[in-house]
């Protein structure tokens, strides 16, 4: 075939970009499993028609990165030490960004409080890119966000208007909402762990 | 267990005793190799699965990895194929439709 040996350096690349999202002890032979197949797709004789093989041969490619996922996060199991340091820094992160949050209700004017807040995002986004692997983890993160964030709008809104008690109780039920959303995750890696369900 | 394990089961019992390689299986499960390959491994860690590099029998063809269900896998297989088409028929039976193949 013509171009064939850019295509499979293309299908090459692909496989080596998704097998550097793997740990060390499976990234090799994953990467040299992968990068087997890819003449054997190119020589289909089930397909007929040249491109339609070279197309085969670089979605088997692509979506190898989509498959790195799954089994990053498999692995990433059998290492748990990194995982409560994770936590930690994340918690640790998100106390601080709570702090700088309260401080920007607190003085809204002050222009340093925002340079802060936008530093504790920052901070804030490392360990949740670490850990948010998972479409389920990805999922519960970002609902907590949300929670959260309404959570100090109505702190917000409360400071703004200390008389409306209307603000005190969403609050209230936001802070509950979120204290059952932790609950829930806290329990899911378990629950998963235990249904052997990846 | 999902519809995407018992396409990848099938396609392993259709002939347990054969070693498949990954684009084999793909092409028999009419699975993506993004949902094959996180299978396969889940699979090998149970042990249902054993997997070793083999010489393709084409000349000039780089070793390839080649899957086949253990012992066990293929008993495991076969009971979990049997649970789920029964699971299915069941339901069927309970939708008030005639079960495929049960109209003569």
């Amino acid at each position: 075939m013509r171009g064939e040996r850019h295509l499979l350096r293309i299908g090459e690349y692909l496989v080596g970009r998704a097998c550097q999202r793997l740990p060390r002890d499976i990234r090799e032979e994953r990467c040299r499993e992968w990068a087997a197949e890819l003449p054997a797709i190119l020589h289909d004789p089930q397909i007929r028609l040249a491109p339609w093989r070279a197309v085969r041969m670089l979605s088997y490619a692509a979506d190898t990165v989509r498959g790195t996922v799954s089994l990053s996060s498999k692995s990433r199991g059998r290492t748990p030490r990194i995982t409560p340091v994770i936590y930690l820094l994340l918690l640790a992160c998100l106390g601080s960004m709570a702090w700088d949050i309260w401080s920007t209700v607190r003085a809204p004017e002050h222009g340093l409080n925002y340079l802060q807040l936008a530093w504790d995002v920052l901070l804030v986004a490392y360990p949740v890119s670490v850990l948010a692997r998972s479409c389920v983890r990805r999922a519960s993160l970002i609902i907590i966000s949300s929670t959260l964030a309404g959570e100090a709008v109505m702190l917000w809104n409360a400071a703004h208007a200390p008389r409306d008690w209307v603000n005190y109780f969403a609050a209230a039920l936001f802070f509950a909402a979120l204290l059952v959303l932790l609950r829930l995750v806290w329990q899911l890696p378990r629950r998963r762990s235990r249904t052997g369900r990846a | 267990m999902t519809a995407q394990l018992e396409r990848v089961l099938g396609a392993f019992l259709a002939d347990p005793a054969a070693p498949r390689y990954g684009y084999d299986l793909m092409k028999a499960a009419r699975l993506p190799s993004g949902t094959l390959y996180p299978l396969l491994a889940r699979l090998e860690h149970q042990k249902l699965v054993a997997s070793a590099w083999e010489i393709p029998q084409q000349h000039g063809q780089p070793p390839r990895k080649y899957y086949r269900l253990t012992a066990e896998g293929i008993r495991a297989a076969r009971l979990d194929l049997a649970h789920a088409s029964a699971r299915r028929q069941h339901a069927l039976a309970h939708s008030g439709r005639p079960a495929p193949g049960s109209l003569g």
